[in-house]
């Protein structure tokens, strides 16, 4: 037996050391691939879609976890998950099957206050816990990303905090061509003045921006924290090539935020991890049309009537929510079904009559009556009723 | 459901009337607030807690002087 000793293991080409061995027996490598818990990002792979997979909505409406805003371009974008197949060369060997796309139904225009833009809010209570030295230059957390175009320019991005003195470090990204998947990568250091508290609000977000407008830009220094101001410092100037071309495309999966120097693999999770995951900050618990025999009926839960006009139902949450959320409801005449004894009552609506991060009293009420007391079911039904609870940053 | 889209946002009350122990009349109290989203029958129900952020959107648009909709009693 034999003991190799060195101080360092390097590639021939490399600058620095693949593992670097100290006195104290041990060693620190720069591993790229199948490393567990370390993307900060939940949903980075756009698997999840729990509200739908196509809206138009300004904020959250598709991909879990994904704000999707935009104002004053002129035309109102489609945010969507989209299936991704074998023809989308560098994403599909790299394992992801979705994307989030936001798409244009044709050119926009650019005013000065106009944008368009991807966000992810992460809690601050996982960043103070994360291990990154954040207020350390020499700690490092690392971005990664994949971006599609239809029309290329140089974009731009940036990771911005909450505590303390707002600070936000703003980069450019470019594609490497017209419809081409490029993967994005930025090592960023920590900055003495990042705070993150132990807390559930928003920490940091991570914005990945199509089209900003002049209002908001035209006076920063890009690769560097610099201070939050409402307003001009977000990026330098936007040309508008993208957005005004056409129906404009911009398509986004891969988002990986880790601790460390080095960008490594993605870190694929199953689609129960990530729902998982997902839940914590929304959850559709009943959408009309789960049912396969009845299509319009999905199941709420056992209630009752407490009065000939309204009743309660108790909804337990899969995991504890972020904080109390808002109770997320499509509603109409005849949405719902309380079926009960032989009979049954249809409400047309439903409130939470109380509500916490794990528990909501749901009540349903206004439409036909039934008998009080009665214990029953309590049901959508039609295909369009809703009921989620959204508690997202 | 007749739901004003201008303001979005509509003050809910309890839904619970009665007299308390005391048999005093329970004034109904605010317990939500009701947010329209943009097509017929889509809301959010707010609760009145200061992390939720949909909480906190309503709060900005108060205080940039606007007025949320009664519930009728």
């Amino acid at each position: 037996m034999s003991i190799l000793k060195v101080d360092g293991i390097r590639s021939n080409s490399a600058t620095s050391d693949a593992i670097t061995l100290a006195s104290d027996g041990t060693c620190t490598a720069n591993i790229t691939n199948n490393l567990s818990n370390r993307n900060l990002i939940i949903n980075g792979d756009m698997q999840v879609a729990q509200r739908g997979t196509s809206s138009t909505a300004y904020g959250y409406g598709s991909v879990d976890r994904w704000k999707n805003t935009h104002s004053g371009i002129g035309v109102t974008p489609t945010h969507s998950q989209q299936t991704a197949t074998s023809s989308d060369t560098g994403i599909w060997e790299a394992g992801f099957r979705h994307y989030l796309r936001f798409a244009l139904p044709s050119a926009g225009t650019a005013s000065a206050a106009s944008w368009l833009s991807f966000t992810q809010f992460i809690e601050a209570q996982d960043i103070a816990s994360s291990g990154w030295n954040y207020t350390s230059t020499s700690s490092y957390i690392t971005v990664s990303f994949w971006i599609r175009v239809s029309t290329n320019q140089t974009f731009y991005a940036n990771l911005g905090t909450r505590d303390g003195t707002r600070k936000r470090f703003s980069f450019a990204i470019t594609a490497s061509g017209n419809n081409t998947w490029t993967k994005i990568t930025k090592t960023i250091p920590g900055h003495a003045d990042l705070q993150f508290d132990a807390n559930n609000d928003r920490g940091l977000d991570i914005q990945i921006t199509p089209h900003y407008g002049t209002d908001f830009t035209g006076n920063t220094t890009l690769d560097s924290w610099v201070d939050h101001q409402s307003g001009t410092n977000a990026y330098p100037d936007y040309a508008t090539t993208w957005l005004t071309a056409g129906a404009s495309t911009f398509d986004l999966t891969g988002v990986q935020v880790e601790v460390g120097s080095v960008a490594t693999d993605f870190e694929h999770r199953s689609f129960a991890q990530e729902l998982a995951l997902c839940q914590r900050y929304f959850y559709m618990h009943a959408s009309g049309g789960f049912d396969l025999v009845n299509t319009d009926r999905c199941p709420i839960g056992l209630g009752y009537g407490y009065t000939s006009t309204s009743g309660f139902v108790m909804i337990t949450f899969p995991t504890q929510m972020r904080t109390d959320p808002s109770l997320y409801k499509v509603v109409g005449t005849d949405y719902f079904n309380f079926a009960y004894n032989g009979n049954n009552g249809f409400p047309n609506d439903i409130s939470a009559n109380r509500m916490s991060s794990q528990v909501c009293e749901l009540s349903f009420h206004t439409g036909s009556s039934w008998d009080q007391n009665a214990a029953g079911m309590f049901r959508t039904y039609n295909t369009a009723a809703r009921v989620g609870f959204d508690a997202e940053l | 459901m007749t739901f004003p889209t201008n303001p979005i946002y509509k003050i809910l009350k309890e839904r619970a009337a009665g007299k308390d122990p005391d048999g005093n009349v329970i004034t109904p109290q605010v317990t939500a607030i009701i947010k329209y989203l943009g097509t017929e029958g889509h809301y959010l129900e707010i609760p009145l807690n200061k992390d939720n952020t949909d909480y906190q959107e309503y709060l900005l648009w108060v205080a940039e002087g606007n007025t949320a909709a009664e519930e009728a009693d």
